[in-house]
């Protein structure tokens, strides 16, 4: 069997949750997050098998074929709490004798339950990895050396456990609890953790001569003592915090996650279970003939690791497997790498590297959130209020590694605490704009901040949040030709379009954001708009100004860009399948204002505004005040909307009084409204899709 | 200087007496009422009853008795009273024997008072209406209607007498501690009903600005007539709320029918006419009072509607 049968075919990812109690879970959606988040869980013990793979080296002539089919078998096992939890107590037991106790242990049914529940303590995530950066990094060097260094590692390593053991003992006395027992052993192999990446350390630095040896011993044990208290300190604060509140999403992650559909959730955690699984064979880097040395040392730990000849899926898998450990919470141990152990990290070995940079730090332990899936929807605002918590929890420990360890994770915090208020600050400056505009429309706003036409400008201010999200992320609205709408007073003539009008509203946006140096525009809406209980309302706040020739004088003596639709009512009650053909344009009232102010107009044409909300029906709506009631999408449809501007046409040569030309108005608007039209099958024809442009 | 005023004990009466009294360029003030003002020292008090049939000729003796240089024509009611008649009576009559009168003695200078309620609250009124706009009314309501009938005869005295000269003056509504109008009383609620789903525009103007621009008209160069609007203007709930209120919005036509039968029980506490104004806006354009009166409100609608709240507590 080749790896792939490990799991990382995708085929395979997807039978692998198909054996135990998976398969179950994959009918019922809510059973299948349930299982995804165990899954997620047991991201943590992932690393743990990760954690020994290295030393057993690539096993490159192991069987494999056998130890894979062993391994998938087992893939469905640790979805029972018992048994992870016995995997994670074999596994802390093994480094506690220092011995490496076989891995194997662990997939043996738990018969114990044992309190051990958390899966975010400070494991060694990123411990193996050092160490097979080393092993790369002196794979050109003779085999003894090899052996030396294999042997000064165990020394040392051992030295360090013993010392850390000590001094994490002592520490623990007198202290009580329901976990000490877990807490001790957590903190031991922290402080462990610490010793071997300085005895690796020193070892890469020199050449592992016998002298190095006792060099090696005397760093981890003096390493061992000198961290033990912060690693208490780390591991009972790690401790008293609860795991949701130490991953917690921000609210972008949140948004990006609620695109995901139960399934994705659930194919996800099976696929971190199998990852689980597959990850001791995946650690290590190509074999070569240097490795086997390692292996009689490395079996005796994990006996279950394979070596793996790597290729590049494999690194992706890797990658994730690192990402998700480290999402469990566990990224104390990453930083005490970083901190205190950077020359571990080999720059030509770009394997862990890259699982650092994809994302930036804050980002990554909030991404994926193991139980993110069980929760209900209604509590993510609760939890993103809970991270403003997050930085008092940890406080930065003093000492060697723990300083290091100590500003990393405020950094961290600092970021994710930034990324979350930013991301929630926006949220609920939104749902602010739209609890403004609900409450204005319905008649109780009550903004002090009027213009004499009736915009307020504290609500639009307020409800900025939304109509950029709508401008530029919802309807992306994409504006051609906006430089030709000439300074000063301007009629810009557009295609009524949509059910409900959104088209001023965006137009007005559009020139607000492309043409800064041009006045405020305002846009006119007929009578039955503007005086539509609510609807009328709320677009009058916005900007709208009901649709009468004083109305327009005064706005155009006021030298702004004015925007009209001449198709009036008609224009926004058109049949969806007639939705870009211009009805006639009023009675030429908008050349008749052109003509007698002098001011250019602007022939615009929108496409995308009609699919936002198609005119499905009607109902009549007389006991409303309108000539009818549209039957539309219950919300904005998200088609992408393009505004082209077309060539303004002057009214230079023409005088004032061409306004009492009939025949002189009739030629102007059957331009304009020509002119128009043809933007408008221009712009239908080059988009090849409603919803993506 | 001499000035007549009727209708001194009015809202407007209460805000120009203290001025003319004031202003050292006022040497006596002749007023024309029912009841005696209180005392000031330039006032001279000379009982007219405008409801009477012979008030044109008393004011006609009034005012030729000796010359004075200009009439306030300050009688006239601040809100629907139950009497309608009577109202009609003060008013419409009232102030065409003031329009005679003056007529007859030639008076240089008259000054009368109006609302801008008479352009109607109506849904094709333009954003702002200026001066030159027809004064709709609002058809459910004899005292909006009374004033735009007064509007129309001081307009055709003005025609008819181009030699005095005539100012309208078209207050929005009036706010301020002291005065008693459908507004304040509105406001005056802890509670205010609005229609659901509609926040029209109202402006306001401190009673300081008013009894200003009713100061300002004595000496004014120009004619005819003026709105004159506080700065700014506020939707009905934001007003509500600048006065110490909360806005109830209610649907129309129940809001409508509770008010119809309050007000036929007789314990309307609001003019049903009121609703027009709650459901579209009229603002007025203060320009003109601006440029050609020289009147520039010192007092946002924010600060008359806030002045109301300071003298409730």
């Amino acid at each position: 069997m080749t790896k792939g049968v490990l799991g990382n075919d995708p085929f395979q990812r997807g039978a692998a949750p198909r054996t135990g109690e998976a398969k179950d879970a994959a009918a019922d959606p809510k059973a299948a997050k349930k299982s995804a988040k165990g899954a997620k869980k047991s991201a943590g013990k992932a690393k743990g098998a990760k954690a020994s793979a290295p030393k057993s080296g690539p096993q490159a002539k192991a069987p494999k074929g056998g130890k894979g089919a062993e391994a998938k078998q087992a893939a469905a096992a640790p979805k029972t709490p018992a048994a992870r939890v016995h995997k994670f107590e074999a596994r802390a037991d093994g480094r506690g004798n220092g011995n490496g106790k076989p891995a194997q242990d662990a997939h043996a049914p738990g018969d114990e339950g044992s309190p051990l529940r958390e899966p975010s303590t400070p494991e060694p995530a990123s411990e193996p990895r050092p160490q097979v950066l080393a092993e790369e990094v002196h794979g050109s060097r003779p085999q003894e050396r090899k052996v030396d260094r294999a042997l000064t590692e165990a020394l040392a390593s051992d030295a360090a456990e013993a010392a850390a053991k000590t001094a994490v003992d002592g520490l623990f006395e007198g202290r009580r609890g329901p976990d000490r027992d877990i807490e001790r052993v957590l903190a031991t192999e922290l402080v462990a953790e610490l010793a071997e990446s300085a005895v690796r350390q020193v070892l890469d630095d020199g050449d592992g001569g016998a002298p190095e040896r006792e060099l090696a011993t005397a760093v981890a044990t003096q390493v061992a003592e000198a961290t033990a208290g912060v690693a208490v300190d780390e591991v009972l604060d790690r401790h008293a915090t609860s795991p949701e509140e130490r991953a917690l999403p921000t609210a972008e992650d949140r948004d990006a996650r609620d695109l995901e559909d139960a399934e994705d959730e659930a194919t996800e955690g099976v696929w971190t279970a199998d990852a689980w699984r597959r990850d001791p064979k995946d650690v290590p880097p190509p074999a070569d003939s240097t490795e086997e040395v390692w292996t009689a040392d490395a079996w005796r730990r994990d006996p279950e690791g394979i070596a793996v000849s790597g290729d590049p899926e494999e690194d992706d898998d890797f990658v994730s497997g690192v990402e998700r450990v480290e999402e469990n919470g566990v990224h104390i141990s990453v930083s005490i790498i970083e901190g205190a152990a950077p020359t571990d990290v080999d720059p030509e070995v770009e394997l862990p590297d890259e699982s650092h940079d994809e994302l930036p730090p804050s980002r990554r332990p909030l991404s994926l959130v193991g139980d993110a899936g069980e929760r209900p929807l209604e509590e993510e605002l609760e939890r993103g209020e809970a991270a403003f918590d997050r930085p008092e929890e940890s406080a930065p420990p003093a000492g060697f590694a723990g300083r290091a360890v100590g500003m990393l994770s405020l950094a961290r915090d600092i970021a994710g605490q930034a990324l979350a208020s930013e991301g929630l600050g926006r949220a609920v400056g939104a749902m602010h704009g739209l609890m403004e505009a609900m409450r204005t429309s319905l008649g109780t706003g009550g903004g002090s901040r009027l213009d004499d036409y009736g915009k307020d400008a504290g609500l639009v201010e307020n409800l900025q949040p939304v109509l950029d999200f709508l401008y530029e992320q919802y309807w992306r609205v994409s504006v051609e030709g906006i430089d030709q709408v000439p300074r000063g007073a301007s009629i810009l003539v557009a295609n009524h379009s949509g059910a409900l009008p959104y088209d001023g509203l965006v137009m007005s946006q559009a020139l607000l954001r492309e043409r800064p140096d041009l006045l405020e525009a305002r846009w006119l809406v007929e009578d039955q708009v503007f005086h539509a209980p609510m609807l009328g309302t709320l677009f009058n706040r916005l900007g709208a100004v009901r649709a009468s020739p004083e109305n327009a004088l005064r706005l155009l003596d006021e030298h702004r860009p004015l925007v009209v639709f001449p198709e009036g009512y008609q224009g926004a009650s058109k049949p969806f399948a007639e939705r870009y053909r211009l009805k006639r344009f009023g009675r030429g009232g908008f050349v008749k204002l052109a003509l007698r102010t002098g001011a250019p107009i602007v022939p615009v044409a929108i496409v995308g505004a009609e699919e936002t909300s198609p005119l499905l029906g009607r109902l009549p709506g007389g006991f409303l005040g309108f000539p009818s009631l549209p039957i539309t999408a219950p919300g904005p449809l998200p088609a992408k909307w393009t505004i082209r501007f077309g060539e303004p046409l002057t009214m230079e040569g023409l005088p004032p009084e061409a306004a009492d030309d009939l025949g002189e108005v009739q030629r102007l608007t059957e331009r304009t409204r020509e002119s128009i039209q043809s933007m408008l099958q221009a712009l239908l024809r080059e988009r090849r899709s409603v919803f993506a442009g | 200087m001499r000035i007549a005023v009727t209708g001194a004990n009015g809202d407007y009466g209460k805000l120009l007496l203290p001025r003319l009294e004031a202003d050292p360029g006022v040497e006596s003030i002749l007023v024309l009422d029912t009841k005696e003002p209180p005392p000031m020292s330039k006032v001279e008090f000379h009982r007219v009853d405008l409801t009477r049939y012979d008030a044109e000729g008393e004011l006609t003796d009034a005012l030729t008795e000796r010359p004075v240089d200009a009439l306030f024509h300050l009688a006239f009611l601040f809100g629907p009273i139950l009497n309608g008649p009577l109202a009609h009576e003060l008013e419409v009559i009232g102030t065409m024997n003031v329009l005679t009168a003056v007529g007859r003695a030639r008076l240089p200078r008259l000054v009368v008072p109006s609302l801008t309620a008479t352009y109607g609250a109506r849904g094709n009124n333009p954003a702002l209406l200026r001066e030159g706009s027809p004064l709709f009314g609002c058809p459910h309501s004899r005292f909006v209607n009374d004033k735009v009938e007064v509007e129309g005869q001081v307009r055709a005295f003005r025609e008819r007498h181009p030699d005095t000269r005539t100012l309208v003056l078209r207050f929005a509504p009036l706010l301020g501690p002291s005065l008693d109008n459908p507004a304040t009383r509105l406001l005056s609620h802890a509670v205010v009903p609005t229609l659901l789903g509609f926040d029209p525009l109202w402006q306001a103007v401190h009673e300081e600005d008013a009894g200003r621009a009713l100061h300002l008209a004595l000496r004014a160069e120009a004619a005819g007539e003026f709105n004159i609007v506080g700065r700014g203007v506020l939707p009905l709930s934001g007003l509500i709320r600048q006065a110490g209120a909360q806005p109830l919005p209610l649907p129309g036509p129940l809001f409508r029918g509770a008010l119809r039968a309050l007000g036929a029980v007789g314990a309307g506490t609001l003019p049903v006419a009121l609703l027009d104004y709650m459901h579209y806006s009229w603002v007025a354009d203060g320009e003109r009072a601006e440029s050609a009166l020289g009147f520039v409100p010192l007092y946002h609608v924010r600060d008359a509607a806030s002045a109301l709240r300071r003298s409730q507590s």
